[in-house]
């Protein structure tokens, strides 16, 4: 017994609908017989035979009970207190729902799918676009870009020395803050680990009106000069804090100790993610500081974030137009050089945070929650029809009660109350399809999703949907009723067995039909293009064809690795030694990885381009020790691989993609060809081409490939390279491509590493597979959602045509046994139903057409090679919802054609 | 409901034979009627309580003490219920001579 709690406690509340007296009676009884049954035939049987005995026990018991016959004709004449009779209908409304057990169920089950779905989604969109972002007004706080036309990059962050410019003449902010993030390793007590740390000017924090929850932020001599010092997160302060007060304690980052002055509350998020640059949350922060070389580098590091917050009285818009009205001057400043060449300009533009944070996820997200508003409204198209068909089928009760003296508001108390204790089961159910839903967001999605760590229910939507569903149960189930009451009472009773609809609700019936129809197309559209589009997207080529390959990230402090050979050698020694490593088919030290669009960028100048012809664009630079293109299945299609003395010693070679050289060597062949960084007039030495490799795109998924060029590492500038400045070449990642399951070889690259140097902390431990499937996440979750809930509202449609067609079945029994007994052919009775379904299906499926063709013109954004008006999609839609159709008229037409005359003409 | 309607209804009329063997509860009620009633539907806990009800009030049965710590209600049969049983089981024995007469089912079935 006490294995079922749960189901020992549901049925002591449905044994309430017994008479009190003999529930007192047998009520114990009762429950150790069920739990008995549970225990001796399975929970599943137990119900079915609980529930099955219930419909007949519960009226029988009721009919025995004299106080409530006595009770019952009290109320038929409209007398009692309000709380007895309360009491009373709850009891009725359980009786009657369960003595109907089919419309109970159907409505139960359409409400909750309409209220779990909406509730779900408009949760996550309110999570995303509308819960607050824990900054005080961040609808005044704006994000600058710099932009530079003649780079074909739609816009950069800002460097260092232009932030200083504009800090200095803008007059739209309060105050401007510069920030930019980047990975640490925290050692000290416990395993070293990898930290996402942003370092940011003392003005930030201010500027977006947040405080320290214990100690301080920053000063503002803090970023003037090196201070050791730094702000933790909440949850940095949790994990190595325990419950004790950090403030004046230290911690070590990349080897150095910083002294912590403050802790940020729980809760506070920053950077947030979305924003193209600098968007990863940090646990640590530290002070932003420019060195002397950063502060006057003119075109240089264009990898700084910059966030203002508007003066009083300064529109968005002003701000925009001042802040565009500053390049000229900032550009004045560049050097004469730059200026003249005519090939380098400058614009600067403001945009708001809000719209940076969730700009990207707006649009797929307000799709999902328009469909799941359809699904919502099919839902309640369907609730609408059932009530209305219960109602007529009702009319005959109706009329009894109130011809034996029932008030009109105790009637329509009693149906009040029973539609209220439908939309409570609807909803409890709904809130568990909700909660599933959400369960079912990929994390990688809520990872990449702005402010999301946690999407949880919203209890206002929760109670705005099962609002919205009650009222609809209300207005459809009372409204024929009442109306019909006084209309219909003597010729309801008159009428005897048979209740007419009448016209006007048959035609109610029909137009929700049509719109269930209609609406279900819609979504079956826009998830089929969906599902087209991510089929497309699937299928791309993405120039990799190895998936089976284990990634992780090493990067190296400071302290220790202060020389170009040390930090050499210690990837030389890793990349031997993950090689050696049994089961691995290939293994390279990198820069970046395919797909990632992490690595570094360049201008380059070709051998024999027209210097004149403008900057070229700028290609994607990768640096390697070992054999990158094994390793992620990359072909080489001319030429050679590097070889070990090349990526030993600086032999000046180079590895260039198939696109760069058609694109500047067309119709030559490139090995051989030179090629330098920098533009035409660059001190910078030639390097030769020595292979062609296979274009790759270097993501998202389906982008178009970018042009790329491969270094050995060995080519890797020394300074740049002993420089702490140089974060790129000192954050490695280290891949393997595996014979054997590529995860399984985690353990010992991780040993190999740790053999040359265990304290270093390892970060996005990660295979290509996982890296694919990330990518592709969000799409495969909206394909997913809009499938689940295009067939979601298609069920629903085949169920209201199921529901109105078997109810006009019901209703015309007569005819339908005059008809056959005047020599009508079974076939033509079936054809009759079909035909009266396949009419109603035929007018929604032109509305769902119209309909979505002009609603799935939203949806071009976010299909990738797939027409909005996709033929195949538009084909097969029309069909599966006519199949569905024909198998919901099935069992309505199959009941006509088995009507026997002599039965019906008998009846009456 | 002071004489036993005829016919019995089949919940009143499984109760009566389960009974015949001796006092039970209704669990045992239910296991017994289960094993004879072969392809009926079954009847459930709530359905036998309220048919002992009735049949108490037609004075066919009555609840005695339950014997062992199982609080249990236990019912036995009356002997108006012994007779109903026998009546009803003498009407179905006249009705399957019937038919048999008419050679609707074979002799010996």
């Amino acid at each position: 017994m006490t294995r079922h709690p749960w189901s020992i406690g549901l049925l002591r509340l449905l044994l309430r609908t017994y008479p009190r007296e003999f529930r007192e009676r047998f009520g114990a009884d009762l429950e150790s017989d069920f739990s008995e049954l549970m225990s001796t035939r399975g929970p599943g049987a137990a119900w079915q035979y609980a529930l099955s005995d219930m419909r007949r026990a519960v009226p029988m018991t009721h009919s025995d009970d004299q106080r409530t016959r006595q009770r019952r004709f009290v109320i038929t004449l409209g007398g009692e207190s309000q709380m007895g009779s309360l009491l009373f209908d709850l009891r009725h409304s359980l009786r009657a729902l369960l003595s109907s057990p089919i419309f109970t169920a159907v409505t139960v089950i359409t409400l909750a799918l309409g209220i779990g779905a909406n509730s779900a989604i408009f949760s996550l969109v309110n999570a995303v676009l509308l819960r607050p972002l824990g900054y005080q007004d961040p609808a005044r706080l704006m994000m600058i870009h710099e932009i530079i036309p003649e780079s074909r990059v739609p816009r950069f962050g800002v460097s260092p020395v232009d932030y200083l410019d504009l800090d200095q003449y803008q007059a739209s902010f309060t105050d401007l803050g510069a920030y930019r993030t980047r990975t640490m390793e925290l050692s000290g007590s416990g395993r070293p680990e990898s930290i996402n740390v942003a370092q940011t000017t003392a003005a930030v924090f201010p500027l977006l009106g947040a405080g320290a929850a214990e100690g301080r932020t920053f000063l503002p001599e803090e970023d003037r000069s090196e201070q050791s010092v730094a702000v933790i997160s909440e949850s940095l302060r949790r994990r190595r804090f325990a419950a004790s007060n950090p403030v004046g304690e230290r911690i070590t980052l990349d080897r150095r100790p910083y002294t912590i002055v403050g802790v940020m509350p729980a809760g506070f998020e920053f950077p947030k993610r979305g924003p193209q640059f600098n968007g990863t949350p940090a646990e640590v922060y530290l002070p932003l500081v420019f060195n002397p070389f950063e502060r006057q580098a003119r075109g240089m590091f264009y990898n700084h974030s910059v966030i203002g917050r508007l003066k009083d009285g300064i529109s968005l818009a002003q701000a925009t137009r001042d802040v565009a009205a500053l390049a000229p001057r900032v550009y004045q400043n560049y050097p004469a050089q730059l200026r003249d060449s005519g090939r380098f300009s400058l614009q600067i533009a403001a945009t708001p945070l809000l719209e940076e944070i969730s700009g990207q996820v707006r649009r797929p997200l307000l799709i999902l929650l328009g469909a799941v508003g359809l699904v919502l409204l099919v839902a309640c198209a369907n609730v609408a029809n059932l009530f209305l068909s219960r109602a007529v089928a009702r009319q005959r009760e109706m009329g009894v009660r109130v011809a034996l003296g029932a008030s009109r508001n105790r009637l329509f108390q009693m149906l009040l109350v029973e539609s209220l204790l439908l939309a409570l089961a609807s909803g409890a159910a709904g809130l568990l399809i909700a909660h599933w839903v959400l369960r079912a967001v990929p994390a990688v999605l809520t990872a990449s999703l702005p402010g999301v760590s946690d999407v949880s229910l919203d209890i206002r939507v929760v109670s705005f949907t099962i609002g919205l569903s009650v009222a609809t149960a209300l207005f459809f189930g009372l409204v024929p009723i009442v109306a019909g009451m006084k209309r219909e009472l003597t010729g309801s009773l008159r009428e005897g067995t048979r209740s007419v609809g009448g016209r006007r609700q048959h035609r109610l019936q029909g137009g929700l039909v049509i719109a269930s129809v209609a609406l279900a197309f819609v979504l079956l559209v826009a998830s089929g293009l969906l599902i087209r589009s991510f089929n497309n997207l699937m299928n791309a080529e993405s120039g990799i064809s190895a998936l089976n390959v284990l990634s992780l990230e090493v990067s190296l402090p400071h302290a220790g690795y202060n020389e170009a050979p040390r930090v050499r050698s210690f990837y030389q020694t890793v990349a031997e030694r993950i090689t050696a490593i049994p089961g691995v088919r290939a293994g390279v030290v990198t820069t970046d990885i395919p797909l990632r669009a992490d690595g570094e960028r360049r201008a380059f100048f070709p051998e024999g381009a027209d210097p004149s012809g403008g900057v070229p664009p700028s290609i994607a630079l990768t640096w390697s020790h070992g054999d990158y293109f094994t390793t992620f299945g990359i072909p080489l299609i001319r030429g050679r691989n590097f070889t070990t003395e090349e990526q030993l010693e600086n032999r000046l070679v180079v590895i260039v993609s198939k696109n760069l050289a058609d694109r500047y060597w067309p119709g030559e062949d490139p090995i051989g060809k030179r090629l330098k960084w920098g533009l035409a007039s660059s001190p910078d030495t030639w390097q030769t081409v020595v292979g062609v490799a296979g274009d790759v795109v270097d993501g998202p998924l389906g982008s178009d490939p970018v042009i790329h060029v491969y270094s050995p590492y060995s080519e890797t500038n020394d300074q740049g390279l002993a420089s702490p400045l140089g974060g790129l070449w000192r954050n490695m990642k280290v891949a393997v491509n595996g014979e054997v399951d590529a995860a399984s070889l985690t353990t010992s690259v991780r040993a190999a590493i740790a053999a040359v140097d265990p304290a270093l902390a390892i970060a996005n431990v990660t295979t290509m597979r996982e890296v694919v499937r990330d990518l592709s996440a969000p799409q495969r979750f909206s394909a997913t959602v809009l499938a689940a809930f295009a067939a979601g509202a298609l069920l629903l449609a085949g169920i209201g045509l199921f529901g109105v067609l078997a109810f006009g079945v019901a209703q015309r029994t007569r005819e339908i046994g005059v008809r056959v007994a005047l020599g009508a052919a079974r076939a033509e009775v079936v054809g009759l139903i079909v035909k009266q379904g396949m009419l109603l299906v035929a007018i929604g499926l032109v509305i769902g057409l119209a309909g979505s063709l002009a609603a799935t013109r939203v949806m071009a954004s976010l299909l990738y090679e797939t027409d909005v008006y996709d033929p195949m999609t538009f084909a097969i839609v029309p069909a599966l919802l006519a199949v569905v159709s024909l198998a919901a008229c099935y069992v309505p037409a199959r009941r006509a054609a088995i009507v026997d005359p002599m039965v019906t003409l008998r009846s009456e | 409901m002071k004489k036993p309607p005829v016919p019995l209804t089949p919940a009143v009329f499984h109760i009566l034979l389960a009974l015949a063997d001796g006092p039970l509860h209704g669990y045992g009620i239910m296991q017994a009627v289960e094993a004879t009633a072969g392809s009926e539907p079954a009847m459930g806990p709530g359905t036998i309580y309220g048919s002992l009800q009735r049949m108490e009030e037609a004075g066919l049965v009555k609840e005695v003490p339950a014997r062992t710590d199982d609080r249990r209600r236990v019912f036995t049969l009356l002997p108006a219920g012994r007779r109903a049983l026998a009546l009803e089981a003498e009407r179905l024995a006249r009705l399957t001579a019937l038919v048999r007469e008419k050679r609707l089912i074979p002799d010996g079935a």
